[in-house]
């Protein structure tokens, strides 16, 4: 009796301990910096666990800051996590750059020759050749219109730069703001400078990513005076606000130039979806080809990452069609699959519109420029929107080229 | 040997007193070690927590700090030397100079003025704990709070705005000229209630004798408040004066949510600085060269206040 009761215990214990070292292996934890979807990935790590059986638990860390200082000792330490977020630009190759993360060239390679996935979209994740990472989402910057005040104004979604003027100019007559921009949170004032630069000069807003077009050249000073002018004609909103998404879809401004990934939470802020429109901004110059600035943020794994079947599963299925629609359906966020289900139907209007006009994508000015750079200069473009004038603009580009200059001269 | 030869050890040995003296150094050495032994948890906890990091840092102050790589390479004084080119260094040292002087005088003023006010009074508890009230809340939500009070729509440009008899449209927490002072007095609505508690115990705790002493010799209430309880007041006003200035130097809750939208944000303080040049930059070696700065400043101006209640502790006895 003593025997079988030994030998009983014996195998509860081990099925035990099984069944804990099965159960730890099928989850897969993801590291990020973006807690306010927390809720929303972890929608997608039950789908993952229901196809796959394996589960992506999302890790979120509150700040940045702290999240980067995570990334930074991890990575220093040699104990990379498996699989985490990252931003693109100069940061991404300073992280592939410190050897630890895992080539995903074979992965791109399924993704794309299964329809999935344009080979383009992998561009943003490229380094010397190689491919190092998923898109957590791909956003495209847009203008997202209230279309009750553009059918109120009586104007259409317009095609040219001068139709955006005379529609900025039939709202403001009306009663409504045109344009939506405030300095919250103090990263923002990149946004409307990006957009003049890209809409007026292509060529040299990718020059200012490489020390090779100063901040106050004259392609940089055309795109303040335009910037500067929406304001002295009033179409511009008071900056001075905190709750920019719920400005707009209260009505204080008709169009909102921001990434698609705000439409859910304008949805979230009382604007139903049937009354938000999105375009691409028109150009400036009417010469330039179609362009799109787009923000795609990554998901890497690390070389110890790459050796494991379950965090490898869960990367597969975050990329795939599955993946996809699970994290459209709960955060309305869009990841460049070419076959899951749009967000929503401004995501699919754009991709629609992009694929017509073959817009070319540029990359976000906020990844773009060097990381060293990129908080002093978004502070003082902050600064622009707050003191909108001719003699503060000359000031905050003397700023910007004399940082520009001071950190090209050390890492050209 | 003859005895005039003769040392004290010597001496002793031959009538066995050094088997005392023995027996009297290994008691005092075991008493040491019993006491180091009941002291070892807090010596742990100090070095640990306190001296490892603060030397730590001062090592990490002199390397460069290489993204993923880690701190292999010496820098010596070259972050010390970037601190003095930096154009918001300086800023930074000017704000945090202006926090610590509003953060020792406002608070003290107030709460002085209002602990001499309502000690006694009708309602003294009830005034007391409204007074003390936006101390128990979380300094996120006073600062969240406070922006909605500064915003331009907000209470204050309202109530100038009924004061004055026309609009006013001022951007509290968005412009250079108004920022620090907007902050200080929301700093100062939430510290004065805890100042001014600590001043009426003291206030409470004053010898009556010399009080009724000049009163009786004819001083007015002012002569008996300046020559008689600011005196013996002299030590908890010290006290509360280091709380509030090391409240002033690492005030960073405020700063942080409050200026979030202030294109100078980085120049508010020096706490604020080290953070944006630490975490946002990854400048771990610059930052910790810059905590270095201020544990320096924070050291001289404790020290200050050490020596001055000595010297008061001294004139007091």
């Amino acid at each position: 009796m003593k025997l079988i009761a030994k030998a009983l215990m014996a195998t509860v214990t081990a099925a035990w301990l099984v069944g804990a070292a099965t159960a730890k292996a099928e989850e897969v934890k993801l590291y990020n910096d973006k807690g306010f979807w927390a809720a929303q990935m972890q929608a997608v790590g039950d789908a993952s666990e229901k196809k796959t059986g394996v589960k992506i638990t999302p890790s979120p860390y509150s700040s940045p800051e702290q999240y980067k200082a995570f990334i930074q000792s991890s990575l220093t330490s040699g104990a990379a996590p498996d699989m985490f977020s990252w931003w693109t630009g100069q940061t991404f190759n300073d992280l592939v750059g410190s050897g630890q993360i895992a080539p995903l060239d074979d992965v791109w390679s399924k993704l794309v020759s299964s329809g999935q996935y344009d080979p383009s979209s992998a561009d943003l994740f490229k380094v010397d050749g190689h491919i190092y990472a998923v898109p957590m989402l791909l956003a495209r910057w847009v203008v997202l219109y209230d279309k009750d005040m553009f059918k109120e104004a009586g104007i259409a979604e317009p095609k040219t730069w001068d139709d955006l003027m005379q529609d900025a100019a039939k709202l403001k007559a009306a009663g409504h703001t045109p344009f939506e921009a405030t300095v919250q949170e103090g990263w923002r004032g990149f946004i409307w400078f990006q957009e003049m630069m890209l809409r007026s000069n292509p060529k040299a807003f990718k020059g200012l990513f490489d020390g090779s077009v100063a901040y106050d050249s004259d392609a940089v000073k055309n795109a303040f005076k335009i910037w500067g002018d929406l304001y002295a004609k009033g179409y511009m909103s008071d900056p001075r606000s905190n709750e920019e998404a719920k400005d707009f879809a209260s009505g204080k401004a008709a169009m909102y130039l921001i990434g698609e990934w705000a439409q859910g939470i304008v949805e979230k802020a009382g604007m139903p979806a049937d009354k938000i429109g999105a375009f691409i901004m028109p150009n400036i110059d009417a010469a330039a080809p179609s362009a799109v600035i787009v923000e795609g943020a990554p998901i890497v794994v690390s070389n110890d990452g790459k050796k494991k079947p379950a965090v490898m599963t869960a990367l597969n299925f975050w990329a795939s069609v599955d993946g996809a629609n699970a994290w459209a359906a709960a955060s309305g966020n869009y990841m460049g699959n070419l076959k899951a289900n749009a967000p929503n139907a401004n995501v699919s209007y754009i991709t629609a519109a992009m694929t017509a006009n073959k817009t070319q994508s540029y990359l976000r000015w906020w990844e773009a420029v060097p990381a060293d750079l990129q908080g002093e200069m978004v502070a003082l473009l902050n600064g622009f929107e707050l003191d909108p004038s001719d003699k503060n603009a000359a000031d905050i580009m003397g700023k910007m080229q004399a940082l520009n200059a001071k950190y090209w001269a050390t890492h050209k | 040997m003859s005895r005039r030869r003769e040392t004290d050890a010597q001496l002793l040995a031959r009538i066995g007193l050094d088997a005392v003296a023995r027996r009297e150094r290994a008691r005092q050495n075991h008493n040491r070690l019993v006491a180091l032994a009941f002291m070892a948890p807090a010596l742990v906890l100090v070095i640990g927590v306190l001296l490892v990091p603060v030397g730590y840092n001062l090592y990490l102050s002199v390397m460069n700090w290489r993204k993923f790589k880690g701190f292999d390479q010496f820098a010596g004084a070259g972050n010390y030397f970037d601190m003095g080119s930096s154009p918001y260094f300086f800023d930074a040292l000017a704000n945090t100079a202006i926090w610590v002087a509003a953060s020792l005088a406002f608070p003290i003023a107030i709460g002085l003025a209002l602990a001499l006010l309502f000690r006694g009074a009708r309602f003294e508890d009830a005034f007391k704990n409204i007074v003390f009230l936006p101390r128990i809340l979380a300094p996120t939500a006073v600062a969240v709070l406070w922006i909605y009070v500064y915003a331009p729509h907000g209470v204050v440009n309202r109530i100038l705005q009924m004061v004055l008899g026309h609009d006013v449209d001022i951007g509290w927490l968005y412009q250079q000229s108004t920022i620090t002072a907007s902050i200080i007095v929301t700093f100062v609505w939430q510290t004065v209630g805890l100042v001014m508690v600590l001043l009426l115990l003291g206030l409470n705790a004053l010898p009556k004798d010399p009080i009724e002493a000049a009163r009786i010799d004819g001083a007015s209430p002012f002569q008996s408040f300046r020559h008689i309880v600011l005196p013996l007041l002299a030590p908890t006003l010290l006290m509360v004066s280091i709380l509030c200035v090391l409240a002033g130097f690492t005030v960073f809750d405020l700063l942080w949510v409050m200026g979030a939208g202030y294109p100078g944000l980085r120049t508010l303080s020096l706490a604020i600085f080290m953070y944006f040049e630490a975490f946002q930059k990854g400048g771990w070696s610059f930052g910790s060269a810059v905590a270095v700065v201020i544990g320096l400043i924070v050291l001289s101006v404790t020290w200050l206040q050490a020596w001055l209640q000595h010297r008061i502790d001294q004139n007091l006895k």
